[in-house]
């Protein structure tokens, strides 16, 4: 059984909605993977319902709700493609939740990104590249993937493509 | 005074029931000193019910009045494959009961499957009564892994209906980490191998000494020892056939006599290197010629039978390895359950798998009633020791969309209990309800995964479209068993519904179940806001063109009627909302400017004014150009972009 004392259930339970999942396992911001699953493992077993059995029905209720949240929280911070879009999300303060579906949605965003362009000018460029490849006009091609390169100069994938059209010459 | 709780492993073939009193855990004996019970129950003729090996020694002399393995059969849809095969193997009559359940006909009497297994679940509480001299009304049931939602809720059914309070449904394999590891202060990572009857699951553990963390679960509620009996069977009878000319398959007498000299051939084989099959009259022809049957078996003849079904562990073994993030040289220890692991073939092939000898200490028959029965002390007795079981969910969890597909909400090998919203709006101005349908399964294709039950849900206000929020809310407790919630967070009015198949019956029939029997009856669990609608699933039929639902992502300007996505990308399958949150970034941003994505904010529509479907829009997407009742489902069928007005449904409310 766990020993937590029913105040601290009842306080955590009140302000759980207003603790990122860093603050919610007592985890630094740069945890290592051991370091998380070992908070998951040790919060639950403070807080799941099954350790506290002995407690009342509202009280048990309290700890499955946070038991939920912790397990979400464990499950965004042990991926690291999760953990990097829930990352960005709070810096941007855009909220302390993260729905699973979601972060996967952050990571193909990403994913999509890199291909076509983070920017519109580096975007559109792309495209006309796009066009000339399918053309196999080589040179043009060649010198719009260049001006998206100039918008977005660290995009592996408009390097590589560069890289392509430059032996297709 | 401490309370009692027993563990119950509740199996295809055998039943074992254990108990943990002051830190020593029993398995509790039948009457005939046997640790485990055949999972089998006869109906004789003057009404009486016999459960166990006497009634598994009636199977050969009335096949079609004695239930076996009904644990294939609990918690699945009539029209599923696994029905069609067992139909095929069971001499008993199986039936389609209401919502398209399963019944089976004895004696002109008809049970649901959670009754059946009730039969059995009372049994070993008997069994248990007996032993320990006082009533026993509460227990741990266990069920495989890879059990869905309808198979948990059905099986808690039948535990509820035997007089029992189901403290929890305990997954097989975790069950027996937890009786391998309970108590000796481990720091292990195991696999659990468990072949069982009619089952197969593979879970992968981390013991810690108060912690049990399962890193992933595969499994195959399809594969097990019947399934090796079978394969006896078949080059028995084939062979029987070319001899005689005649087939006993036929005869489902002389059938079930092949199956009990296949399956005690079997079991030899764990023993000795060749056994000897003699049927001394397996049928008797016209004329009167008794046939008989003779023939030796060895171990290599054997597994060059059963090679196939081996390597098919293997592979949901591969999963299990791959999904867990563990190769099997991080493994500290396998745990072998169910009888036959007993069988020198797979020991070895174990062993070859994970490159390490299976641990000896674990029997495999009693494993996981033990590991029931610790968890069952320690949810009673707050001075029992205890560990935490950290469980995963074997399936997807998903939305049905519209275009037939599915979309995965929560993923397997997601620890539980969790709890994931999603956020919907209507996509017609003063919509009246919405649909929502639930499935578990590992398919885009809404129809390929089990259907777990839809509701529909009402309670949000009336509004103009996408002016209305409704949060549905997906979770999964401690026992897998699934919950949705539709809220309207502006009203606060909530739907809240267990939703399940759960053997065809609804609450009014487990009702009457409990109420034929007064002394089985318990309260039957309410939902928290008292009103346990639990929804018997209709049948995953196709969703009427009336009923398909738009799904959008909702812009922080509100919804984005007239979204218009390139159809060049139409060509291909629809994709889902969650990996096309991207383009659909893109288009809007490019088309509606500053508008922001919520990844979570997806719209319900009715096109129709009835409940709906969802529809994902993406890369797929076609031009959507709703206009009031004048959408449908072909509007999303990618071969077929014209929109034509439904006559008969276009009338909104
Ligand atoms: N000594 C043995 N050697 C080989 N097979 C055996 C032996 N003993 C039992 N079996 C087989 O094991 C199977 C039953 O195993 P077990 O009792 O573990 O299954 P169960 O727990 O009833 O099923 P499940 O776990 O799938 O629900 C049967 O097919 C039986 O023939
Ligand atoms: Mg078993």
């Amino acid at each position: 059984m766990s020993d937590v004392a029913p105040l601290e259930i009842q306080a955590l339970a009140k302000i759980i909605d207003e603790l990122d999942y860093y603050q919610l396992l007592h985890l630094e911001t740069n945890a290592e993977v051991s370091a998380i699953k070992k908070a998951f493992h040790a919060t639950s077993r403070t807080f799941h319902p099954d350790a506290n059995r002995h407690l009342g029905d509202e009280l048990r209720e309290e700890c499955a709700r946070i038991s939920k949240r912790v397990t979400e929280a464990y499950c965004v911070l042990r991926d690291p493609r999760r953990r990097k879009a829930y990352d960005a999300k709070l810096g941007g303060n855009e909220g302390l939740r993260m729905q699973l579906a979601e972060a996967k949605a952050a990571h193909a965003r990403q994913d999509t990104e890199e291909r076509q362009g983070r920017t519109p000018q580096g975007r559109q460029f792309y495209q006309k590249a796009a066009q000339d490849i399918a053309r196999q006009d080589w040179t043009s091609a060649q010198q719009n993937l260049k001006m998206a390169m100039t918008f977005e100069p660290e995009s592996a994938f408009f390097k590589e493509k560069l890289e392509e059209v430059r032996k297709q010459k | 005074m401490a309370e009692i709780a027993v563990g119950i492993d509740l199996g295809t073939s055998n039943s074992c029931v254990a108990l943990m009193r002051n830190d020593k855990i029993d398995v509790l004996p039948n009457t005939y000193g046997e640790h485990t019970t055949a999972s089998v129950v006869a109906f004789a003729e003057d009404g009486s019910i016999t459960v166990g090996n006497a009634a598994k020694a009636n199977i050969i002399h009335e096949p079609e009045n004695t239930v076996s393995s009904s644990k294939r059969l609990i918690g699945r849809y009539f029209f599923s494959e696994e029905v069609k095969k067992a139909q095929a193997i069971c001499a008993y009559e199986i039936i389609e009961g209401a919502n398209h359940g399963v019944r089976i006909n004895i004696r002109d009497e008809e049970f649901s499957l959670p009754e059946i297994s009730a039969m059995v679940v009372r049994e070993m509480k008997q069994i248990a009564e007996a032993k320990i001299g006082e009533p026993i009304t509460k227990a741990v049931i266990t069920v495989p892994a890879y059990f869905n939602d309808n198979q948990r809720q059905a099986t808690k059914d039948a535990g509820k209906i035997a007089g029992m309070e189901v403290l929890r449904i305990l997954n097989e394999p975790t069950a027996a980490a937890l009786a391998y590891g309970f108590g000796r202060g481990l720091n292990q990572r195991v696999a659990v191998y468990d072949l069982g009857g009619g089952t197969f699951d593979i879970s992968v553990l981390e013991i810690g000494r108060d912690v049990f963390e399962v890193l992933a679960t595969c499994g195959d509620t399809f594969l097990g020892g019947d399934d090796f009996d079978d394969r006896i069977l078949d080059l028995l009878a084939d062979e029987f056939v070319a001899k005689h000319g005649v087939n006993p398959r036929n005869d489902p007498y002389a059938f079930e006599k092949l199956k009990f000299a296949a399956e005690q051939a079997k079991k030899g084989l764990s023993l000795e290197e060749e056994v000897e099959i003699r049927i001394p009259d397996v049928m008797t022809v016209e004329g009167g010629e008794c046939l008989s049957l003779q023939r030796t078996m060895n171990r290599s003849e054997f597994a060059s039978l059963v090679q196939d079904l081996i390597q098919r562990t293997f592979k949901v073994c591969d999963e299990a390895m791959q999904q867990s993030d563990l190769t099997t040289r991080d493994l500290d220890g396998v745990i072998l359950v169910g009888g036959p692991t007993r069988l020198p073939v797979i020991r070895k092939a174990v062993q070859d798998y994970f490159q390490q000898e299976p641990k000896a200490d674990v029997d495999p028959d009693e494993v996981v009633a033990m590991g029931a029965a610790i968890h069952a002390a320690s949810l009673v007795n707050a001075e029992a020791p205890d560990s935490v079981l950290l469980d995963v969910t074997p399936l997807d969890l998903r939305i049905g969309v519209a275009g037939g597909l599915a979309e995965p909400v929560i993923e397997r090998n997601t620890p539980v209990p969790i709890e994931q919203s999603r956020r919907f709006t209507t996509f017609q101005d003063f919509q009246e309800s919405v649909k929502i349908r639930v499935y578990q399964g590992d398919s885009r294709t809404d129809s390929e995964n089990e259907m777990l039950g839809q509701f529909e849900f009402s309670g949000f206000a009336k509004a103009r479209r996408g002016e209305v929020n409704i949060d549905v809310t997906f979770e999964i407790d401690a026992d897998g068993i699934v919950n949705v919630t539709a809220a309207d967070p502006a009203t606060g009015q909530a739907a809240s519904t267990s939703i399940s198949l759960s053997g065809g019956l609804s609450d009014e029939d487990m009702e009457k179940i409990l109420e034929q029997d007064p002394t089985a009856r318990v309260a039957a669990a309410a939902t928290p806001d008292g009103s346990d609608s639990r929804t018997a699933a209709s049948a995953p039929a196709p969703v009427a063109a009336d009923e398909e639902i738009v799904l959008l992502e909702e812009t922080h300007d509100g919804i984005d009627l007239d979204l218009e996505i390139d159809d060049d990308a139409n060509d291909g399958d629809l994709e889902l909302i969650s990996d096309d949150l991207s383009a659909l970034a893109a288009e809007s941003n490019d088309s509606a400017g500053s508008s922001v994505i919520d990844p979570n904010a997806v719209s319900i529509s009715d096109l129709d004014g009835e409940p709906d479907e969802l529809v994902p829009l993406g890369n797929a997407a076609v031009e959507v150009n709703v206009n009031e009742g004048n959408a449908r489902e072909d509007l999303f069928d990618s071969s077929n972009k014209d929109l034509s007005a439904d006559d008969d449904e276009t009338e909104l409310e």
